[in-house]
């Protein structure tokens, strides 16, 4: 560790830039931390954060981009063992602070936001008791009899092929423009898991399509 | 869930967009800060990496992310 400072004041005075190769970062950084590395760490972060948050937060952005610093140091110091080197170790730690920045952002955002309500206040204004139905007049009178009935079989497949949780998360997503941040912690699950879900329910349908005969362009043509 | 004609055209068009191979947000996040690099340095991420592209055409949250990651890269290289 001492080696790793003394290599890093040298080149601080050369460069009179803070530079640490990714070992000696790592090196520095390993239970226990040292204190001076961390704090580079932190002014590196802050640094790069204002620019990359500024236009997310409304007020005391200095206040915010410090406390997701202090955040973001206890994740980065915590799983320093998935840094594998494919990266600057600043880029890698970087990457970890603007998911932190902005994940608080939205959660702060949609915090009032809860989309069982949505999903309730969405059945409560519903006369029919399907859960998915055309809004207004669509399909409108002008269609045909043959566009109406394959606007009415993607109803169906959507109805009956989509499970709950998947029109759940489509409905916040897509139609409520809830941040996916926010569904996923809402339905209790990642992100990640939450992105598949709704693959699967986009694969579904493209399947669906497919094994009904309906072009997809043709489909959109009518809907334009 | 009610659907407009919006939103219609937003399932299918995701629909037709979709692939069997496609990565989550877990593995583009692995991936994101080698991804930023190549990008920074002038050479072309989405050629080596193209599921990454993929996933950040497909994901808004992981593209704010992308995107954010190469603003605070480029005040740190200033």
């Amino acid at each position: 560790m001492i080696v790793a400072m003394l290599n890093w004041f040298k080149r601080r005075k050369q460069t009179k830039k803070s530079y640490l190769s990714n070992e000696e970062w790592l090196e520095l950084l390993a239970s226990p931390a040292d204190e001076k590395a961390v704090g580079e760490l932190r002014k590196i972060l802050v640094r790069g954060l204002k620019p990359a948050l500024y236009k997310y937060v409304d007020r005391e952005l200095d206040q915010f981009v410090e406390d997701t610093v202090q955040d973001s140091l206890v994740k980065i110091l915590d799983k320093l063992d998935s840094f594998r080197g494919e990266s600057r170790f600043t880029t890698w730690a970087m990457k970890v602070a603007v998911r932190e920045g902005l994940s608080e952002l939205r959660r702060k955002k949609w915090q009032d936001v809860s989309i069982d309500d949505l999903a309730s206040a969405g059945i409560e204004d519903d006369d029919d008791s399907h859960p998915v139905q055309f809004a207004a007049d669509n399909p409108g009178p002008d269609r045909t009899t043959h566009e109406s009935m394959v606007l009415e079989k993607v109803m169906e497949i959507i109805e009956n092929d989509l499970s709950d949780k998947q029109k759940m998360a489509l409905n916040a997503l897509m139609v409520e423009g809830i941040s996916s941040t926010v569904v996923a912690d809402q339905m209790g699950m990642k992100r990640n898991a939450l992105y598949k879900l709704v693959h699967d329910a986009r694969v579904k349908l493209k399947t669906k399509l497919a094994s009904e005969g309906i072009d997809p362009d043709k489909l959109l043509e009518q809907l334009s | 869930m009610k659907l407009t004609p919006e939103l219609l055209k937003k399932l299918v068009r995701a629909s037709q967009k979709t692939l069997s191979e496609e990565i989550g947000c877990d593995d583009c996040f692995d991936q994101l800060h080698e991804f930023a690099e190549l990008e920074l340095s002038g050479k072309t991420p989405e050629k080596a990496m193209p599921l990454v592209q993929d996933h950040l055409n497909k994901c808004g949250e992981c593209r704010q992310e992308y995107q954010a990651l190469l603003d605070a890269l480029r005040e740190l290289n200033s």
